[in-house]
């Protein structure tokens, strides 16, 4: 029943970044076409310096449709969607319930607070999950019908390796929710973080490594250097150090 | 035998951000009994419940349920498990309807009661398909109580239970409760600030203020050991200093001396003697004056003392005393 709960509590999140996800992936795919035909004036552009440099770059991983699946779809535009609603997601739970939304009756079930805690968190990094992988299997489905193939297994990696960067900021928020009681803060807050975590990956060398971004957009898996094993591990470190945080929190507050 | 304790609290401190909400609160709650936890509002009377159920953990005393420390929270599922309750704004979860609330209730309680679920669907009028946010507060608050009874509770908790109720509404709830009990074996505390409603159904009170328990026990005992006492003097009534126990308020005005007593009439009308009363009369005393002498006089006592330790520092504002009620109409408090 707190299952139930939790899907009624967040399906309308859920499905609502689902619905806008799978029509990005299907409008994705199906204007590759017409992207191939602005590739053909790509060459007669003379644009020099970094703008230049970026179209070169653009036009050269779009010459491939798996290069120009991974950088529209993963490694562009659609993280910061992504993003957008992993913390959506993560946001809300018992302590902005206590008022009008049943908290003290939530509380008042012969459940313990862990339970209670551990059902959204899995319930909600469920809903993540399925807003990774559904969204990118959308891509090698509809792929035949413009006369491409994506690959089954690359869709998979890409989706795994977004959800588990993903799950940082939504345990960001989760975290957060067990700090503040309105549903606002917890969600600008993790988008604050999430802001100056893509800036300080650009700036700070060392970072790079361990790039919570990088394991997200999976760029040396699609490089051909294999998956991003320091940043998918940080990002699990991350995501449950923080969950544990938001247990004892919970576990200690008063209502 | 006295019944045994299903609600016992000893020294029971909770302290949020430097306030007080309750300073060294003892309660008993016999099982079998309707236990009226009377108080002002910010009395401490929600804090006391919300510990009770391990919603908030007490910062120093103890607080046992069904002999379980409700402090812990293996203990406090198992508390919850055997305990209903009604929470003071009654709110549920308003994106389900009636039906779809009652199922989800049930799925946590392992000796849910279909028969008592669909007497109160009927006796309530509640309808099944409407959504828990289109319900009015009286209908909210009988579904609360619908699914606080249908539990198959030990006891039952209520926390204002009638609280933003019109009068018809009320009364009707309060029957329910009454018939309820009189059918199950079951324990009620319920807090209020409603005098009339304690006394309508409670067979036990405790009255709290700041954060103590300053009244407890049965009522019917309560009213039989409180009286007031009033003596009449040919002149002044002298400011007297009662050495009997159970005195309780002395307060003094021209010629009428008059004694709340907590322990009967006896002692202090055999020590007034001496002072040579021209007429004497006991008075048996309703519940409200006893919540009303008890709790309002202090709150009048402690400003009439601080507003004279301000006029004696010259201060022109009250500073917080010690020894509360002690220089009211001379007379200090015997049995606290």
């Amino acid at each position: 029943m707190l299952w139930h709960k939790a899907w009624l509590e967040t399906r309308s999140r859920f499905l609502i970044g689902l619905a806008l996800l799978v029509c990005s992936a299907g409008a994705m795919v199906l204007t590759y076409p017409k992207v191939q035909e602005l590739l053909k004036t790509v060459p007669s552009m003379d644009l020099g310096g970094a703008l230049g440099a970026k179209v070169r770059e653009g036009a050269l991983l779009a010459s491939t449709y798996r290069g120009y699946v991974w950088s529209q779809w993963y490694g562009q535009n659609v993280l910061q969607l992504w993003t957008i609603f992993a913390v959506i997601l993560g946001s809300g739970g018992l302590l902005s319930q206590m008022s009008g939304g049943g908290g003290l009756f939530t509380l008042s079930l012969p459940v313990s607070r862990r339970e209670l805690l551990t059902v959204r968190a899995a319930a909600g990094l469920a809903e993540l999950l399925l807003l990774a992988v559904v969204p990118s299997l959308v891509i090698p489905l509809l792929s035949p019908g413009i006369g491409q193939s994506y690959g089954l297994g690359d869709s998979l990696v890409h989706a795994i390796c977004l959800f588990v960067a993903r799950a940082v900021f939504f345990c960001l928020s989760f975290l957060l929710s067990t700090v503040f009681s309105d549903i606002w803060r917890p969600l600008l807050f993790a988008l604050l973080a999430a802001g100056i975590l893509g800036l300080a990956e650009q700036f700070v060398a060392g970072l790079s490594r361990y790039s919570v971004i990088g394991a997200m957009s999976a760029e040396r898996y699609f490089r051909g250097g294999g998956l991003p094993w320091p940043g998918l591990l940080a990002s699990v470190a991350l995501s449950a150090a923080m969950l544990c945080g938001a247990a004892v929190n919970l576990a200690r507050r008063d209502f | 035998m006295a019944d045994p304790l299903v609600i016992e609290t000893a020294g029971l401190r909770k302290q949020y951000d430097g306030v007080e909400a309750l300073r060294g609160l003892d309660l008993q709650v016999p099982k079998g009994s309707i236990h009226g936890f009377l108080g002002r509002n910010g009395a401490g009377k929600t804090t006391t419940i919300k510990v009770l159920l391990g919603m908030v953990r007490p910062t120093a005393g103890e607080a046992r349920v069904f002999g379980l420390p409700a402090g812990t929270e293996q203990a406090s599922v198992g508390i919850r498990r055997r305990t209903g309750f009604v929470s003071d704004d009654k709110e549920l979860y308003n994106y389900l309807t009636v039906g779809e609330m009652i199922r989800f209730t049930a799925a946590f309680f392992p000796r849910w009661r279909t028969d008592l679920e669909e007497r109160y669907l009927r006796a309530f009028e509640l309808p099944p398909d409407r959504k828990v946010k289109a319900l009015s507060r009286g209908m909210r608050t009988k579904l609360a109580l619908l699914l606080a009874l249908a539990r198959g509770a030990e006891l039952l908790i209520l926390d204002e239970p009638t609280s933003g109720l019109d009068p018809a509404m009320t009364e009707e709830v309060l029957q329910a409760l009454v018939t309820h009990v009189g059918r199950e074996e079951m324990t009620v505390f319920f807090s209020s600030h409603q005098i009339a409603e304690v006394d309508q159904i409670a067979d036990r009170v405790a009255i709290v203020d700041h954060g103590r328990v300053v009244v407890a026990g049965a009522l019917d005992e309560v009213r039989e050991r409180y009286c007031r006492i009033q003596f009449v003097f040919d002149g002044d009534a002298p400011a007297a200093a009662f050495r009997a126990p159970g005195v309780e308020r002395v307060r003094r005005k021209g010629r009428v001396l008059t004694v709340l007593s907590s322990a009967g009439s006896a002692a202090i009308v055999e020590e007034a003697r001496a002072m040579a009363p021209a007429s004497i009369d006991v008075i048996p005393v309703t519940l409200k004056e006893i919540f009303l002498e008890t709790v309002v006089a202090d709150d009048e006592a402690e400003a009439r003392t601080s507003e004279r330790v301000s006029r004696a520092n010259g201060t022109g504002h009250g500073a917080p005393v010690s020894g509360r009620a002690g220089e009211f109409e001379g007379q200090s408090p015997s049995s606290r």
